[in-house]
């Protein structure tokens, strides 16, 4: 080894005391005096740098700066797990049909239903959640609840920026669970309820 | 008594400048760094808009867009660092400790009193002379005040008492002391040049034109001496008691609050201040091409122009500092002291004995 080596570039033992048949792993490559004088390197580090100073930046302007121009703001990639929301039948009542699959599902507990029998006019189906709370601040947004749900009722949206001001504002309400799919226009269901009224979905025809 | 308060004019225009101006060059940084590394860097706190300051004191944002977003970002975390608690570690040497952020502090300012930013300007019939002090040893204060702010960085990182900044003091020390020595050495070579140990003088040599800047006399004395300033000042490459990566920020680990805040503000005043001296001995001073012209067209008021060419030549190489921290990575500690001692000052010599050569007709 040369003595530019023992500037920083050695690696182990020199040669002569490795054991015969053994090579060092190529080190780093050995430094030409132009190099030594660090200057000119350093001038073309510059020059890249300068050039980067230039370039598209890689920031995404992801909590709506630019406020009024929406083709900027960043949306995530479909099936992205943020804030829940819960979807409507056809006639505009809520989806849920209270049957508690999501809150069994949930590792976090920390969705809360009360179940109440459907008014009279409401002829699709038996009962329905009187209230519907998550408690975001529990929630660790695995979509086991989306998952578990027959009906198509809950469902998670891309939206991300999951911001309050008190503990009590990250509780949500149904009214606000259905809000969030109203303001994002996804907020219908696309299943169908079976017609004996019985919850969770139209069973496949048997093939036999 | 008059002139003592005349005296005060040069003070409150450097120290003021000084101080004015080190909240945006923190500013400055960041978005310097920010945009090399294809980010976008501090772009909120503004004036009006969304996260503005008025917004603060108004209670809406006035308007929807951010104008100058970011630009009061360190206004912000000054009041951020000023209202935090001010807290010292039960195993810090106390009195040290609350006295090593004045020591790294008052050092830079210190080197500033010598600097001729302007040139001499009649105020109502009184002569100024925009220097704080033109004192006989001159350039030798600048080296005398520069070596004291070692001290700050090593009582900061003694009065810790924690390995991290133990070390971080310790290289601090070694490394200012080192360059110090190549420093010193072209130094020698620039005064050789000049034939004088004041900065007056020195800007005064300066001032026929261009081709009278020190930067063609001395060029191997400026580029020895750019590299020095980067190590005198503890910038990228060669941040050695910082090091955020071993030392967790070196000597000042423990610090917080606006401890934290006057380390931080002593680096950048120390940054202007090499830019200043770098201004004076090489770039020319406040003199810029067609001074004499100039003078001779609008008589007096010329000396704004040359105070703003004294101010743009020390921002351009501020920024050329920053330029370089956000492009070099780190020396090795043997590396650094390989090149203070093996490189610099055999360069630095061999520079001294051409000068000396050179102006040798002129002693005699």
């Amino acid at each position: 080894m040369s003595a530019a080596h023992d500037e920083g570039h050695g690696h182990g033992p020199a040669a002569a005391e490795l054991p015969p048949g053994v090579k060092l792993a190529p080190g780093d490559p050995e430094q030409t005096w132009v190099e030594k004088l660090y200057l000119p390197e350093v001038a073309r580090g510059l020059n890249n740098t300068f050039k980067h100073i230039f370039r598209k930046k890689f920031t995404i302007d992801y909590d709506q700066t630019d406020r009024d121009n929406p083709a900027k703001f960043h949306r995530p990639r479909e099936g992205y797990r943020g804030e829940h929301y819960l979807k409507k039948d056809e006639d505009g009542h809520v989806k849920c049909v209270a049957c508690f699959m999501c809150a069994a599902a949930c590792p976090a507990e920390c969705i809360h239903i009360e179940a109440e029998a459907t008014p009279t006019d409401w002829n699709n189906r038996e009962r329905y959640p009187r209230r519907f709370e998550i408690d975001m601040l529990r929630c660790i947004y695995c979509g086991m609840c989306e998952e578990a749900c027959p009906v198509d009722a809950i469902a998670l949206s891309t939206t991300y920026n999951l911001v309050a001001d008190t503990r009590e504002a990250k509780v949500y309400d149904r009214d606000k669970l259905m809000k969030t799919g109203e303001d994002l226009g996804i907020s219908l269901s696309k299943h169908k309820y079976r017609p004996d009224g019985v919850p969770g979905a139209v069973p496949h025809k048997k093939a036999h | 008594m008059a002139d003592y308060l005349w005296k005060l004019l040069p003070i409150l225009l450097v120290f003021g400048g000084v101080l004015g101006i080190v909240p945006f060059l923190v500013f400055l940084e960041r978005k310097i760094c920010a945009y090399i590394q294809d980010r976008v860097g501090p772009n909120r706190v503004g004036l009006l808009g969304p996260d503005g300051f008025l917004e603060a004191v108004v209670g809406v944002p006035i308007t929807k867009k951010r104008i100058l977003g970011g630009f009061f970002q360190p206004l912000a975390d000054a009041i951020k660092l000023i209202t935090k608690e001010d807290f010292i570690p039960s195993h810090a040497e106390k009195f040290l400790f609350t006295m090593a952020p004045f020591f790294a502090l008052l050092p830079p300012f210190l080197a500033f009193i010598v600097i001729p930013v302007g040139p001499d300007v009649t105020l109502f019939g009184q002569s100024v002379m925009l220097q704080v002090a033109d004192l006989n040893v001159g350039v030798l204060w600048i080296l005398a005040v520069a070596s004291l702010s070692a001290y700050g960085v090593a009582m900061g990182g003694w009065a810790s008492n924690s390995k991290y900044s133990l070390l971080g003091g310790i290289r601090a020390t070694a490394q200012m002391i080192s360059y110090e020595v190549a420093m010193g050495i072209v130094l020698l070579s620039v005064l050789m040049h000049y034939d004088s140990v004041s900065l007056r003088d020195m800007v005064g040599v300066q001032s026929a034109g261009l081709g009278s800047w020190g930067l063609w006399h001395q060029p191997v004395a400026f580029i020895l001496f750019v590299i020095c300033a980067f190590a005198e000042n503890n910038r990228l490459p060669f941040d050695l008691p910082e090091c955020e990566a071993e030392l967790v920020g070196g000597y000042h680990t423990e610090y917080n609050s606006m401890k934290f805040g006057m380390f931080f503000q002593g680096e950048y005043i120390a940054m202007l201040g090499m830019g200043a001296l770098t201004t004076a001995l090489f770039l020319g001073g406040w003199h810029f091409p067609g001074y004499a012209w100039l003078k001779e067209t609008i008589g007096a008021w010329v000396t704004v122009f040359a105070l703003a060419a004294f101010a743009a030549k020390v921002m351009a190489f501020v920024l050329f500092q920053m330029w370089v921290r956000w492009t070099l990575p780190r020396f090795r500690y043997d590396q650094l002291m390989n090149l203070g001692w093996k490189g610099m000052i055999p360069i630095a010599l061999l520079n001294l004995i051409v000068t000396a050569w050179i102006n040798l007709p002129k002693g005699t």
